[in-house]
């Protein structure tokens, strides 16, 4: 008997994974895709690594610690320690070559990027997760109980919605303090609104699909519909547009970092060594085009490989 | 055109057509060699069900198969050329003159923010020459109709120079449009001109679609699956409009249908197809008293008929083949009753066995 | 002749199904504060029953309603008035305890395969899963076996478990549904237009499967379809509807012979029939099918009626019975030659 129960388990697995195989064919075949997804591969590997390759304590320089408040900085400015290309003398380390040059503290700007890259990722990801599991489960009951819940839920978002999202982000950060946790709450409540309308949506046009009727009529329960049927059905576009909006996360992140209000100065951001390079542009040019160019290959990557994702989940494209 | 070609008796021709798709899971072999004829000024219906190729093979002769389709071999002879090998601009200016096609749904294939008027407008705006002649006669104060220029395809081309206003332009057009919904039978054309797609019945798109296919005065009408979703008492009516058409238009009309009844109807000629291939061709008439090839017997088996009530309806056993590794020799053969080693070899070519009835069978 | 509005307590209890002045409107709501400006009269009083083992074909085109009474019935969509009794319990009013029984023993099949079944779920998920709505087993071996067994009662076998609905073709994705319908073994089945997607061959196989099973299990079929040759192939009555109400209902063969209603008449001349010797050709019926929301005065059908008189657009005609045919029209008409020859009435 038990041999029996192991091969119905495994023949729904099997299917499934034929499926997901299907997935990875029909992506291979867009070579913009497959440029976005290898790019946006290469970052995640490379923040797993980060830390081992790069010492952390490098972007600290000496005696620096890293949550210090207020905010103060005691180390100035000084033109000897901007360095481009080629060797120099590093404010603490011995003389090495600088392939991007050094930012204003002196500090190697490449691995002061390789060590901002899990940063940025990891709250790029906790923001986006965040954000669409409130936002869809607040479409889905929106969506699909519809009548006054709807109504409620879609007042409270438009009152989101109309604050632009930055500024919002800004007041909350403001009031609540400056450690990475709120920032990452400030991101995250500017960031669900659009996936309420979105899974809404597409719970709408699920909920009138014959499938649906034929479970009603079975006696499917309400909850076990919406959870085992619908919200699967119609999370594709959601996968989409979360991929997608990693790049912009990342760069909402990052700007609330560039505008001043990150925990450190010193803590390895992209949006804080664009910060620290912004008052040089003409002098030192590098400091900010380097963690700029890198935010935005990322930002592209992502969206590439959301792109293709869509292509690619298209219902009526498969098959 | 010499007028060699005018007279002849075959208007289309599609000899041996061999077309593959290229998929995820293989080459599907949609089409495995398909013979056809369509004769001048006939009504042939292609029956089928679903995949056996018959919508694959009038998109090959229209020339609007899919990105990844191929035509591995065979030729459409029409008008003693070989379209297969026009070019794509070739093509395209035979389907806006010769080649005319409705489809089943015309709410997805009408322009759903352009008024009726405004889409009939841009197939007249294609034909400059029927469109002058028509405003001469017009200027001139000629009463003119519709079903006058039909016909009358290449005489226009001397009056390249006369000299007609715009405003008789638009006015002949006008008369044209509503000339041409009136052959339809659409009631009150001035005011369907006017209205957009989604403002008509469904009836009455079909009927739409079928006046801006005619406008074309094409030699081949094409209508495919065009009264499947529509009700049983509109159906009719377009069945009995196709009719009466037919007379009235001097083209050669394909209808491709898997409901044999409507085949019965309104057809002179029956081809029955299979698994991508032409099984059987014959009049009407002979094919419902002596079908002669086994998948046309068994599917007249499998249909409910009012006048001939059955217990049990007859259905053919076995599926409908999968095109990526097709049964070998005859596609039929799994299925098929009378099965013999030959069928599993070699593919049977379609053979008249009676005078204007063909089969492609090896017991005959 | 009778009124036929309303069944008898004694008729009830010979009927599986009873419906009785079933009525369905939908509201019409415009303007900012959605105003109910106007009805769709979907269903407009319909009534009728079907003895159990038996079929009962529904006709009808679009907008005759016939769909959402089948909808109705099941309580997927409300009914605005009327009762429907099955097996003597009233389901409209029926709480939560009976209406489980009664989702158990009234199925439904859809008319699109494609859409019907989750494209997400393998077969075996989705037969799983009926049997846990329906309470009938939760043991996974069990399950498994009850799964292949319904598989072969329909046609299907155990390599067709873990395949999705895209892999199968239209008249298999039907017998994968007719399979999850069977689960519970209903007593009930509501077939809406089961074949209308399927080709002949598959149609013959799909509807002769249907055949069987209602042999083997006794079971009862509300047939609806618009192709009047299946109908008549499949039932024992037929109910012709128009426009939200039943124009005719008979034995299937006094309404193909001997139809009494006009648009029945041109219903059965509007068929194609696949034999090219036949007499009759097709006449059509002029105008278009008309939409519930502008419902003509009087009698539905007489906008299209070649026999329309004065009191047929002013009066509605009632459902009456003779001799087992039931008409709803004020005279009483001889088609083949054209001439009315008598007036209907209570009596």
């Amino acid at each position: 008997m038990q041999t029996q129960t192991v091969k119905t388990r495994k023949g729904e697995w099997e299917a499934r994974l034929a499926d997901i195989k299907y997935t990875l064919y029909l992506m291979k075949k867009n070579p913009l895709v497959m440029t976005g997804t290898i790019i946006a591969l290469f970052f995640i590997i490379l923040a797993f690594l980060a830390n081992f390759i790069v010492d952390p304590k490098l972007a600290y320089p000496e005696g620096y610690p890293n949550n210090m408040y207020p905010f103060e900085r005691k180390y100035m400015w000084n033109a000897n320690h901007f360095i481009n290309w080629g060797p120099g003398i590093a404010l603490y380390n011995g003389p090495e070559f600088f392939y991007l040059g050094t930012d204003g503290w002196g500090r190697d700007l490449l691995k002061m990027i390789i060590l901002a890259i899990p940063v940025d990722l990891y709250n790029a990801a906790i923001i986006v997760i965040g954000a669409v599991i409130f936002g869809t489960l607040l479409g889905a009951i929106a969506g699909y109980i519809g009548g006054i819940f709807d109504e409620l839920i879609l007042r409270i978002t438009d009152v989101f919605f109309a604050f632009p999202g930055l500024v919002l982000a800004l007041v909350f950060a403001a009031m609540f303090g400056r450690t990475l946790d709120t920032l990452r709450l400030a991101v995250m409540l500017v960031w669900w609104p659009p996936y309420v309308r979105l899974m809404r949506g597409q719970v709408l046009s699920e909920k009138q699909k014959p499938y649906v009727e034929a479970l009603k009529a079975l006696g499917a329960s309400g909850p076990r519909i919406l959870l085992r049927h619908v919200i699967p059905n119609a999370i594709y576009p959601i996968l989409v547009q979360a991929t997608m909006d990693f790049g912009g996360a990342i760069l909402t992140f990052s700007a609330l970092m560039f505008l001043g209000f990150s925990p450190s100065p010193a803590l390895p951001e992209l949006g804080n060594l664009c910060a620290d390079g912004y008052g040089h542009i003409f002098d030192a040019p590098w400091v900010i085009l380097f963690p700029g160019l890198t935010m935005l290959i990322i930002s592209l990557a992502f969206n590439l490989v959301g792109d293709g994702l869509r292509d690619v989940l298209d219902p009526r494209l498969r098959r | 055109m010499n007028s060699e070609k005018n007279t002849e008796k075959t208007i289309l021709e599609i000899r041996n057509l061999k077309v593959n798709f290229h998929t995820y899971r293989g080459e599907v072999k949609a089409l495995n060699g398909v013979d056809l004829k369509l004769y001048r000024g006939e009504v042939l219906a292609l029956v089928g069900e679903s995949g056996c190729g018959k919508s694959v093979t009038v998109q090959t002769v229209i020339g609007l198969l899919p990105e990844n389709a191929s035509v591995v071999d065979g030729e459409i002879i029409f008008l003693g050329e070989n379209l297969l090998e026009k070019s794509k601009e070739e093509m395209r200016s035979l389907r806006a003159n010769e080649l005319a096609i409705v489809f089943q749904d015309p709410m997805t294939y009408l322009n759903p923010v352009l008024t009726i008027g405004t889409q009939l407008e841009e197939v007249f705006a294609l034909h400059k020459n029927m469109v002058k002649e028509a405003a001469l006669m017009e200027k001139t104060g000629k009463n003119f109709k519709f079903t006058e220029f039909i016909g009358k395809k290449n005489s226009g081309s001397m009056l390249v120079d006369a000299k007609v206003s715009r405003n008789e332009i638009k006015r002949a057009i006008k008369k044209l449009c509503v000339d041409i919904l009136k052959l339809v039978k659409l009631p009150d054309p001035e005011r369907i001109l006017k209205q957009y797609p989604f403002e008509l019945s469904g009836g009455m798109r079909q009927r739409a679609m079928i006046a801006m296919a005619l406008a074309r005065r094409p030699s081949i009408f094409i209508a495919d699956e065009i009264t499947t979703a529509l009700d049983v008492t509109i159906q009719a009516q377009i069945l009995y409009l196709l009719k009466e058409l037919k007379d009235k238009i001097s083209a050669s009309i394909l209808i491709i249908t898997h409901d044999l009844s409507v085949a019965a109807e309104i057809s002179d000629r029956i081809a029955v197809m299979y698994g991508g291939n032409v099984v059987e061709v014959a009049s009407t008439r002979n094919l419902f008293r002596k079908p002669l090839h086994p998948y046309t017997q068994m599917l007249l088996k499998a249909i409910p008929i009012i006048t001939k009530p059955k217990e049990r309806l007859e259905s053919i056993p076995g599926t409908v083949p999968e095109m990526i590794n097709p049964p070998t020799g005859c596609r039929f053969h799994p299925r098929c009753k009378y099965a013999m080693e030959i069928c599993t070899q070699k593919r049977p070519k379609l053979k008249e066995v009676e005078k204007g009835h063909e089969v492609a069978c090896h017991l005959y | 002749m009778k009124s036929l509005a309303i069944y008898t307590e004694s008729e009830s209890k010979q009927n599986l199904l009873v419906v009785n002045g079933l009525k369905v409107w939908f509201p019409i709501k415009s303007g900012i504060f959605q105003k109910t400006i106007g009805y769709i009269r979907a269903v407009d009083g319909v009534s009728f029953g079907i003895e159990k083992g038996k079929t009962l074909g529904l006709v009808g085109e679009s907008g005759s309603g016939k769909t959402t009474i089948a909808r109705a019935i099941l309580r997927l969509v409300k009914a605005t008035a009327g009762e429907v009794y099955f097996d003597g319990i009233n389901v409209l009013k029926a709480n939560k305890v009976q209406m489980r029984e009664l989702r158990r023993r009234m199925q439904i099949i859809f008319q699109d395969p494609y859409a019907s079944l989750d494209p997400r779920q393998t077969v075996s998920s989705l037969l799983r899963e009926a049997m846990i709505i329906h309470g009938v087993t939760k043991n996974k071996y069990e399950a498994y076996q009850k799964s292949l067994e319904l598989l072969r009662k329909v046609g299907l076998d155990e390599e067709h478990l873990y395949r999705f609905p895209h892999e199968f073709s239209g008249g298999q994705r039907q017998r994968i549904a007719i399979a999850r319908a069977l689960v519970a073994n209903p007593d009930f089945l509501i077939l809406d237009e089961p074949t209308s997607f399927l080709d002949v061959s598959v149609q013959a196989s799909v509807l002769n499967l249907l055949k069987d099973l209602q042999k083997d299990f006794n079971l009862t079929y509300l047939f609806i379809s618009h192709n009047l040759a299946v109908v008549h192939h499949m039932s024992d009555k037929i109910a012709v509807m128009y426009l939200g109400k039943i124009v005719e209902l008979a034995d299937k063969n006094s309404i193909y012979r001997n139809p009494k209603h006009p648009y029945t008449f041109q219903l059965m001349r509007a068929i194609p029939v696949p034999d090219p010797e036949a007499k009759k050709k097709i006449v059509p019926l002029e105008g278009d099918v008309p939409s519930p929301i502008n419902i003509p005065p009087g009698c539905r059908f007489h906008p299209r009626c070649k026999y329309a008189t004065e009191k047929c657009r002013k009066e509605e005609p009632v459902l009456l019975e003779k001799n087992g045919h039931m008409v709803a029209c004020h005279y009483e008409i001889d088609f083949s030659s054209g001439k009315k020859i008598g007036e209907m009435s209570n009596g």
